[in-house]
């Protein structure tokens, strides 16, 4: 199941993004422009217009959605016992505390107190089994049911206590449970309503246009900085431009390539932040297959492109080059952009090592939407230079997921992965890729095991660097995630880390 | 007899002499020109359509006169192959649809009434069914969008239509009494086919089959607006519109040029078209 969301990025988060308080220069460019002016005397009862592309299909996130309800939901009208934050850390939320046993199986919650669901409920542990069930259960569509799976049972000693059974150690808990959304237990219809714990609460939502979120007056937690959120949905980007040009919305969460940012870069009404996102432009190899069983072929053709150029092509000065399939922003980040460098004379030497000094012929399955076509096109130019020849199979969105997720049924293909801490793919062999180091998946499952943070960070950051020594795969770029906002709204979350959108923070000012 | 003999040498004459068509001239320099292109491409370009040196989105310069497209390729060289590219598609959809048109039209023509009304039937079937999404059902019946499945599509597509015209235009023939004299001769059918029916619907069926042309060059390019015709990097005119729209504001040459291509190529079918309508068909010079 993770797969589904996780790897059909058109239809799920494609701008999964974080926040870059880490680096200093991220730090300044951010708070340049948009924090200051509107920080002061902004209207407490604003009504903030945010535009996406990204409708859900129902307001339910395991009941297939999309990755729209993340965006409109997570932590605005649902809270989780742990949130994402934008900086990409795990903070309680709705767990107060809690405690691991020493053999890391047992894990007590205990849980914020004073907390009513929006239909005036009061939150017990009783919620919290159910919404944690709900996600495991066999009706459930979520993403992350998989990385739930060595919970054994939940028990609720108390209405304020939640104690929960693993089969094995599982590191990543409180982050996995940061995915799952308490819900009353007592709720009827989650797919076209809500009864959650957050800030707002659904006021309106017509399919198809908007869908309106008004401040909750008996949340638990710091007030929302607005008075109203409406999501106001587009289905074509260039009409969502249009509409924060005209002032139809107040922000757009998403921008797909740099040129639209002209109309918006050198004007003073609007403010254009640039986080890092989480989603990963991916030259898969299938690893199974000849030739790109040798790993000097694999490391060959990483080192025949000029990932630099192509990044520059498709976001101009936009975007990070990243030498592996893990982004700044995972703890286990570490620069290898120096494993593979573009070199053509090093390229041309290990194909002649491996064999195919006059090259070979390889079809790359592409899909059909932007920016594969012309990144596969840069890829058949550069490639072309050491003699390989690539044949351009272009396929749309669902037969990528026939013909390569589930069949394994090709040689290369081009996708966009958009999740956050998803190197674990590479710890299955039997995942669409074929990546099988023994050493990769040993450290990938131990590092679930682990007894701290630390220990899990070096397993990871040793399987990442093998990754991309192996060049399991092709890491071309790591896609912006950019946020445009007119001048007098600032205080929205520049990363959108797994698509989500935070509004509670968002100021307004009045111009 | 005396006025049937002053008025057929007058329209033999005419028939011989095609009078000066402004329409006909113009189309055929405006088609003239892609064909010249096209032929030029597979010798000479002016950069190797592959190269990606060329800098991002460069504007129309001396040195690219056209720009370049977001890989840094000389547009003007895209351009030009997608004049081969539209020639291709239209003279080879135009092949597939006058063949299986053609023998469909006879054949319904000749049939007994039962199988006549049956192909009759189909073919209006057929011809109401949109043919791009015809051509989709068949590219997503091929192993793959390619050039060639886009040809088949659209010369299938194609062949409805030509058949319905000619199996109109074939029974209009048959009709004359000099088919029943030229059968009574002892002519056979096939030579029926060749010596009376061909040359008399030919003119107009020409005709047709040149704004055929013109409808099939449009209609690739709309395949390939869709990822459905020629893959990248073929550089077919549609696929170009469609890679320029993201950057319509920054560059807009990227989305004209093709545009004025398209444009040029299909008002000359046409205009060739009506040309060889004026010149062909004789009741129409008359009635001037």
């Amino acid at each position: 199941m993770i797969g589904a969301t996780a790897l059909l990025g058109k239809y799920s988060g494609r701008y999964g993004v974080r926040a870059l308080a880490v680096t200093a220069a991220f730090a300044g460019f951010l708070s340049a422009s948009s924090a200051l002016q509107a920080a002061e005397n902004y209207d407490v009862d604003a009504s903030i217009k945010i535009g996406s592309l990204y409708e859900p299909q129902n307001l339910d996130n395991i009941a297939g959605a999309g990755q729209g309800i993340n965006e409109a939901f997570n932590s605005n009208v649902y809270e989780g016992l742990f949130r994402l934050t934008d900086a990409g850390s795990v903070e309680k939320v709705l767990a107060s505390d809690y405690k691991v046993s020493d053999d890391g199986l047992t894990y007590t919650f205990t849980l914020q107190p004073n907390v009513k669901f929006h239909s005036g409920d009061p939150l017990t542990a009783k919620d919290v089994k159910f919404s944690i069930e709900r996600v495991v259960g066999p009706d459930s569509k979520s993403s992350r049911k998989k990385s739930l799976e060595p919970i054994t049972s939940i028990e609720t000693p108390d209405d304020n206590t939640v104690v929960v059974k693993l089969s094995s150690r599982s590191i990543s808990l409180p982050y996995n449970l940061s995915y799952v959304w308490i819900v009353n237990d007592a709720a009827k219809d989650l797919t076209s309503g809500e009864d959650g714990t957050g800030p707002y609460k659904l006021e309106d939502w017509r399919r198809g246009s908007t869908l309106s979120l008004k401040r909750s007056d008996s949340y638990w937690g710091e007030k929302p900085t607005n008075g109203e959120v409406v999501f106001n949905y587009f289905t074509d980007a260039t009409a969502l431009n249009n509409a924060l040009l005209t002032g139809a919305v107040d922000v757009i969460t998403g921008v797909q390539s740099p040129d639209s940012l002209a109309q918006f870069k050198d004007n003073a009404e609007f403010t254009v932040s640039e986080g890092k996102s989480t989603t990963k432009e991916l030259f898969a190899f299938n690893d199974r297959v000849e030739p790109f069983n040798d790993v000097k072929v694999r490391k060959a053709i990483a080192r025949a492109i000029d990932k630099k150029k192509l990044l520059n092509s498709i976001w101009g000065e936009y975007g990070t080059l990243i030498g592996s399939f893990v982004p700044p922003t995972d703890p286990w980040y570490v620069d290898l952009n120096g494993v593979d460098p573009y070199d053509v004379d090093s390229a041309k030497a290990l194909l002649a090592e491996a064999g195919h000094a006059d090259g070979f012929t390889f079809t790359l399955d592409t899909p059909n939407y932007d920016p594969h076509p012309i990144v596969a096109q840069f890829i058949k130019s550069e490639l072309a230079k050491v003699g390989i020849t690539v044949n351009i199979n272009v396929i749309t969105a669902n037969e990528w997921y026939t013909k390569i997720y589930k069949a394994h049924d090709f040689q290369a293909t081009l996708q966009e992965h958009v999740n956050h801490r998803d190197i674990v793919f590479y710890g299955n062999p039997d995942f669409y890729w074929g990546y099988n180091n023994p050493k990769v998946v040993d450290l990938i499952k131990s590092a679930e095991t682990s007894t701290t943070t630390d220990e899990q960070t070096a397993k990871l950051t040793e399987a990442n660097r093998t990754i991309a020594e192996d060049a399991a795969s092709s890491w071309l770029y790591l896609y912006p995630q950019i946020v445009i906002s007119k001048a007098n709204v600032s205080g929205y979350p520049v990363n959108g880390l797994n698509s989500q959108f935070f509004a509670y923070g968002i100021k307004k000012s009045a111009d | 007899m005396s006025a049937a003999d002053e008025l057929t040498p007058a329209v033999v004459t005419a028939a011989r002499k095609p009078r000066w068509s402004p329409t006909f001239t113009i189309g055929l320099i405006l088609v003239g020109i892609h064909v010249a292109i096209a032929l030029l491409t597979l010798f000479w370009t002016p950069y190797d359509p592959t190269s990606t040196t060329g800098g991002r989105l460069e504007p129309p310069s001396f040195i690219h006169w056209a720009g370049t497209d977001r890989l840094g390729r000389d547009f003007f060289t895209q351009i030009m192959i997608g004049s081969r590219i539209a020639l291709i598609v239209g003279a080879g959809a135009v092949a597939i649809g006058a063949a299986i048109g053609v023998t469909i039209g006879l054949l319904a023509a000749f049939a007994t009434r039962f199988l006549d009304d049956a192909l009759a039937a189909t073919l209006d079937i057929l011809i109401a069914f949109p043919t791009l999404l015809l051509a989709m059902l068949v590219v997503a019946a091929s192993e793959g969008a390619s050039l060639w499945s886009a040809i088949l599509a659209l010369g299938i597509a194609m062949s409805a239509i030509v058949a319905r015209l000619t199996r109109i235009l074939a029974k209009r023939v048959l009709q004359n009494d000099y088919i029943t004299a030229s059968r009574t001769s002892g002519t056979s059918w096939p030579g029926v086919v060749v010596r009376h029916v061909l040359p008399n619907i030919w003119p107009t069926l020409s005709v047709n089959f040149a704004l055929q042309f013109g409808i099939a060059v449009i209609a690739e390019s709309s395949l390939s607006y869709l990822g459905l015709g020629a893959p990248p990097p073929n550089a077919s005119w549609g696929r170009l519109l469609q890679e320029a729209q993201g950057t319509v504001y920054t560059a807009p040459i990227g989305a004209i040029a093709p545009g004025i291509a398209l444009v040029t190529l299909v008002i000359g079918i046409n205009l060739l078209a009506d040309g060889l309508r004026d010149i062909g068909d004789p009741t129409r010079r008359i009635s001037r």
